[in-house]
């Protein structure tokens, strides 16, 4: 998986962004409260101005401490009520048809079947449970406007707080719904589609003739386009080889006086690895320090590489390393790419060498051999007791770790060869997690951005006619989804300029690296968009980003959610709706069917 | 709006409803089964075979996703490509296989597509991986999605082109051939039913070319792929069979029935019609007959000329040329200036005395034959020289003197004597691999004296150079000396020439070759072998 950042820890978050969201609230709300009371000025003069907006001040705080629960969910019901006369289960029944006919758009031949089914299922999730709630949410109020029927609510003793809240809380229950259902048919449908079954074929077994131990290789039957290698020791148990991110366990069983293979369920398809991951620094091929290693030239500069028989080493410094976290070794597991700069021996793979180092006496264990497996997940056990290059015994917490804190080295060693990594290319695998808990714990993820879509929705929908809020709650979460490109044109990191030279240079059939013709038009251009982009880097500042929620990638490359990311994703989450909620009651009040 | 105008609206749409369905008839009624040839549309689909029932399978899935996107088709391929690019660049090969499947639903006719992602797949991602095993798979995946490109658009002879060339050439000419070659035969899951012996890339490359033939033969346009590279490159898979067969130490008959497969095969592209660029065609067996056409016509018409006549009209010709034309002529080559040199092109133009030009001239009884052997000459003439540049582009030459000689006994005898040579010297068995290379630089040698333009192959000499640099090797290690007359010295002087072509072949090299310059029926120039007709596809 790529790992451009860790989550931040939660507890080193929540203060700052406690404060960072309290501050921007004052501000805003201050900003707010002055143009309340300039519009109020204008209508009754500075004096009943003042009075309007201290009234109105001082209602919110009655509304606010005189929320009824029972009210709001009374209004919820009713707005659940709405939602399925709105024949909102249609929906349901678009995403069972999209994955019935999944197969028909998936590549039934990929490399990684469980990525990409478990990405599928979770993106065609969101973006459905995204749509009915921007719909539900964004025509609701409009419609009961229009339809008068609100004043079957409004004349009765409800507040608008408890108005804004009861639909908020009414859609999210209907979305809640919908996910926990959708959540169920996907992990079934992911769980069925991946599950399949082998058989050794028999006749392809063969032993070595190199190989006096009785150990014979074969191959299995083909199912789910793809067949295995299969190696069995001498009393038929074996397993097979990684393919498509599994493997299968076999073991034997004797019928009479005849032998048949048992191969095993999938293993390794469905995971939720529990990665401790270190921080990387790198040797150049003098020895010397430095954060990188060399560029072979890749456009993605990801990966940093590690010249082969040289000094040149990449260095992973672990912490938090004890004995009850890892009781009988260290699994490390590590992704490493290639760099060939001439073609060598084809049927040999590259060759590399880990060392573990104690980070303060520099004591290091003998050198671990590996050969690169580019694009696989290697996994290498190093046990407790380990010797060093000298081959005096070494035990991997009295010797190597201290306070906790472990280097492993890493080299290439075959001459003008290169080895790639980067950060979240090797770590320690500390545990495996429930994969049932990481599905749920994504769907979560989905629920959080459902829960903000549709407090957009209805605070949109407070002061705009339905089409318009939908409209706006739209343009929200397309700037959401791309806050990160919108941030980056303002940035000037991407080629082509901003808007107004875009459009210039596709009606010019420009290229985008081509620079416009220095003069005043060009120049008008650029100041226009820079402009522009300004508003539009504040607006999106203001805007959740809808990507920070999402934890497809985690679950669809068998990594565990941490925890740490699922909370700050509520709390952000729970941050946006109070603020939109603040902003829905204000302006519903504005309103006259509201006051 | 009173009841009575409210209903004469109704009645008025209805009737401008129902005179729109007259024309909307006329231009869209499906074709039906009874065989009504429906309306102009249906018509047009059918005349042009443009009907998806015409182009290739309905996918189901395919039409889903284009009226999911709801008319904007067009943007959504777009977000996909750029978002193929990017999955390419981060290296995530899941995320791009699985892209490329949305795009081909999105647009299945569109065959650029289906040519350049196979391309792609089996050419710059398959490298991306370190394993050969894992390019392997790559490459393979690359194949599949051409034949699934295929069976929606069944009458493309551009996918199957590629196809051929795929599995052909990525598998037998990439640097992992020998690995290729072997996975290629062990894959059961792309040969199917196939028998273990036809599981050769280059026979199955040809099968898919050959099907290509097929379709193109049925009236179907090549679009943009040249008729000579197309099909010269089903014989060039035959020849590359054989030479791979040798390569890999299979000699013998099996490599004898290879070849001669491989010579009828390029014979009966040289005997085959092939447009040109000038709306002619052309067959590339035929040059030698123009040229004997030509000089027959050309005897006629010296016959016919008065003595004097060419010398007169040359004179006139030069008398035509300005002064500063004149100069240019008559300066040295070596003191021109560059403006006379460029004026030296024109010049000789100018100077060029036709056939036409004679007869023009011939007056009398004799004129009308005149005329008629200028004409036949200058019409030989001109397609000897179309060929010939047409033969240039394929390599004809080199490949009809190699579809000739590699059949023959003794070649095959000479090419396993040094293969065996090579394979005991990579053992080290030092006195099989001289009596080897002993036996094999005879049978080099009958087979030079034989065919002396061979010395001009590149590849050859190359092979037969390290070859005998083995056997220098050997002769060294038990301790005798090289031959001070070397059986093959012309093979290292033409290697030496090869290598820097200002040192000229030695009198051994052409010695040795003029003895039998008669029996080398081509006598032709032989190319270098890089000039495989075969070209990348895309």
């Amino acid at each position: 998986m790529v790992l451009e950042s860790e989550p931040p820890i939660f507890l080193n978050w929540i203060g700052p962004a406690l404060l960072s969201f309290l501050a921007s609230a004052a501000v805003l709300g201050l900003a707010a409260l002055a143009v309340g009371f300039l519009i109020a000025a204008f209508r009754y003069g500075p004096v009943g101005g003042g009075d309007v907006t201290y009234r109105m001040l001082k209602n919110a705080l009655g509304d606010l401490v005189s929320l009824s629960s029972r009210r709001i969910l009374a209004l919820a019901w009713l707005a659940v009520q709405e939602s399925l006369r709105r024949r909102v289960l249609v929906g349901f029944g678009i995403f069972l048809l999209i994955l019935l006919f999944a197969g028909w758009f998936l590549d039934t031949k990929s490399n990684d079947p469980a990525t990409l089914y478990l990405s599928f299922v979770l993106t065609a999730t969101t973006y459905l449970v995204l749509l009915i709630a921007l719909f539900l949410s964004a025509f609701s109020l409009p419609a009961d406007i229009k339809n008068r029927t609100i004043y079957t609510i409004v004349t009765k003793p409800v507040r608008s707080g408890e108005l804004v809240l009861g639909r908020i809380l009414g859609f999210a229950v209907i979305g809640t719904l919908f996910l926990g259902v959708m959540g169920l048919c996907s992990y079934v449908f992911v769980v069925r589609v991946l599950s399949h079954a082998h058989e050794v074929e028999v006749a392809s077994l063969r032993s070595n003739p190199n190989d006096t131990s009785g150990a014979r290789t074969g191959r299995t039957s083909l199912s789910q386009n793809h067949r295995h290698q299969v190696t069995l020791d001498a009393d038929g148990t074996g397993s097979t080889d990684m393919v498509q991110g599994h493997f299968h366990e076999i073991t034997p069983q004797i019928v009479g006086d005849k032998t048949t293979y048992v191969v095993g369920s999938p293993q390794g398809l469905l995971t939720a690895r529990v990665p401790a991951y270190g921080s990387l620094r790198f040797k150049d091929r003098g020895g010397k320090g430095s954060e990188r290693g060399i560029s072979v030239g890749k456009e993605w500069k990801y990966h940093s590489y590690v010249e082969g028989a040289t000094l040149a080493a990449a260095i992973w410094n672990f912490s938090d390393i004890t004995p009850e976290r890892f009781p009988d070794h260290l699994p490390i597991e590590m992704t490493i790419r290639v760099f060939r700069s001439y073609k060598g021996d084809i049927e040999k793979g590259i060759r590399g060498s880990l060392v573990l180092k104690n980070p303060r006496t520099g004591r290091a264990s003998a050198e671990q051999f590996f050969v690169a497996k580019d694009f696989y997940v290697d996994r290498r056990d190093i046990p407790r007791k380990l010797n060093d290059a000298t081959g005096q015994p070494l035990d991997l917490f009295d010797d190597l770790v201290v306070d906790g804190e472990l280097e492993i080295w890493m080299q290439c060693l075959d001459n003008a060869q290169y080895l790639g990594v980067a950060k979240g290319d090797l770590y320690l695998r500390a545990r495996d997690a429930s994969f049932t808990l990481n599905f749920i714990k994504s769907y979560l993820g989905i629920w959080v951005q459902m829960l903000l879509v549709t407090s957009f929705g209805v605070m949109f929908s407070t002061f705009l006619s339905g089409p318009v809020a939908m409209m706006a709650t739209l343009a929200s979460m397309v700037v959401g989804f791309f806050a990160q490109f919108v941030f980056d044109v303002a940035k000037g990191a991407v080629q082509g300029g901003g808007p107004l030279e875009s459009f210039i240079r596709i009606v010019k059939q420009q290229n985008v690296t081509t620079q416009l013709e220095p003069g005043l038009t060009t120049t008008i251009v650029q100041s226009t968009d820079h402009v522009f982009m300004t508003f539009m880097t504040s607006i999106t500042s203001l805007l959740p980003n809808f990507k920070q929620f999402s934890n497809v990638n985690y679950v669809a490359h068998g990594f565990d959610i941490p925890p740490d990311a699922v909370l700050i994703q509520l709390c952000t989450a729970a941050g946006y709706v109070a603020a939109v909620f603040a902003i829905g009651y204000f302006f519903l009040r504005t309103r006259e069917v509201a006051r | 709006m009173s009841q009575r105008q409210r209903f004469i609206r109704k009645i008025v749409y209805a009737c401008v409803i129902a005179a729109l369905l007259l024309p909307l008839s006329w231009l869209s009624q499906p074709a039906a089964k009874d065989g009504s040839k429906g309306g102009l549309l249906a018509q047009m689909r059918a005349e042009h075979n443009l009907s998806q029932a015409d182009l290739g399978e309905i996918d189901p899935a395919s039409e889903t996703i284009k009226l999911a996107t709801l008319g904007m088709r067009g943007v959504a391929a777009n977000i996909l490509w750029e978002k193929a690019n990017q999955y390419h660049k981060e290296e995530d090969w899941a995320g791009l296989s699985a892209t490329l499947e949305q795009i081909v639903r999105l647009q299945p006719n569109f065959v650029s597509v289906w040519v350049f992602q196979g391309w792609n797949l089996s050419y710059n991602i398959s490298v991306e991986f370190d394993d050969y095993h894992d390019r392997y798979r790559w490459v393979i995946k690359g194949i599949d999605f051409l034949k699934e490109g295929t069976q929606y658009n069944r009458d493309e002879p551009r996918l199957l082109t590629d196809i051929g060339w795929t599995v052909a050439h990525k598998i037998g000419k990439a640097d992992e051939r020998v690995q290729y070659r072997r996975l290629f035969r062990e894959d059961d899951e792309f040969n199917g039913s196939r028998p273990l012996a036809q599981r050769d890339n280059w026979l199955v490359g040809r099968e898919w070319l050959v099907k290509a033939e097929q379709i193109v033969a049925r009236g179907i346009p090549l679009k943009g792929k040249s008729p000579l590279l197309f099909y010269s490159r089903p014989p060039m898979c035959l020849v590359n069979y054989a030479q791979t067969l040798e390569e890999e130490g299979t000699f013998g008959e099996v490599a004898k029935n290879a070849w001669k497969k491989a010579s009828d095969s390029w014979t009966e592209f040289s005997d085959r019609d092939l447009p040109t660029q000038h709306n002619l065609s052309v067959r590339l067996g035929e040059k030698e007959a123009y040229l004997k056409r030509a000089q027959e016509a050309q005897a006629e018409l010296a016959r016919l000329t008065p003595p004097g006549l060419r010398e007169e009209i040359a004179k006139e010709k030069f008398d035509a040329l300005s002064e500063q034309e004149r100069t240019a002529h008559d300066t040295p080559s070596e003191q021109r200036t560059p403006e006379q040199h460029a004026l030296l092109a024109g010049v000789k133009h100018k100077l060029e005395i036709h056939h036409l030009d004679i007869a023009d001239r011939i007056t009398g009884e004799t004129h009308s034959g005149a005329f008629k052997a200028a004409e036949d000459a200058t019409q030989a003439d001109f397609m000897a020289k179309l060929i010939d540049s047409e033969r240039e582009i394929v390599n004809f030459d080199y490949w009809t003197l190699k579809c000739r000689i590699e059949p023959d006994d003794s070649t095959l005898a000479a090419r396993k004597a040094m293969y065996d040579g090579d394979r005991a010297f990579s053992k080290g068995d030092l006195v099989a691999c001289s009596q080897a290379y002993e036996e094999g630089l005879k049978t080099w040698r009958q087979v030079l004296d034989k065919y002396p333009s061979l010395l001009k192959d590149s590849d050859l000499t190359e092979d037969l150079v390290a070859s005998i640099g083995h056997y220098r090797s050997i002769l060294h290690q038990m301790d005798k000396e090289f031959p001070k007359t070397f059986i093959l010295q012309d093979v290292l002087d033409a290697d030496a020439a090869l290598q820097n072509p200002k040192v000229p072949l030695s009198e051994g090299a052409s010695s040795g070759a003029a003895s039998s310059t008669a029996n080398d029926p081509s006598n032709a120039e032989v190319p270098n072998k890089d000039n495989d007709p075969s070209k990348p596809a895309p």
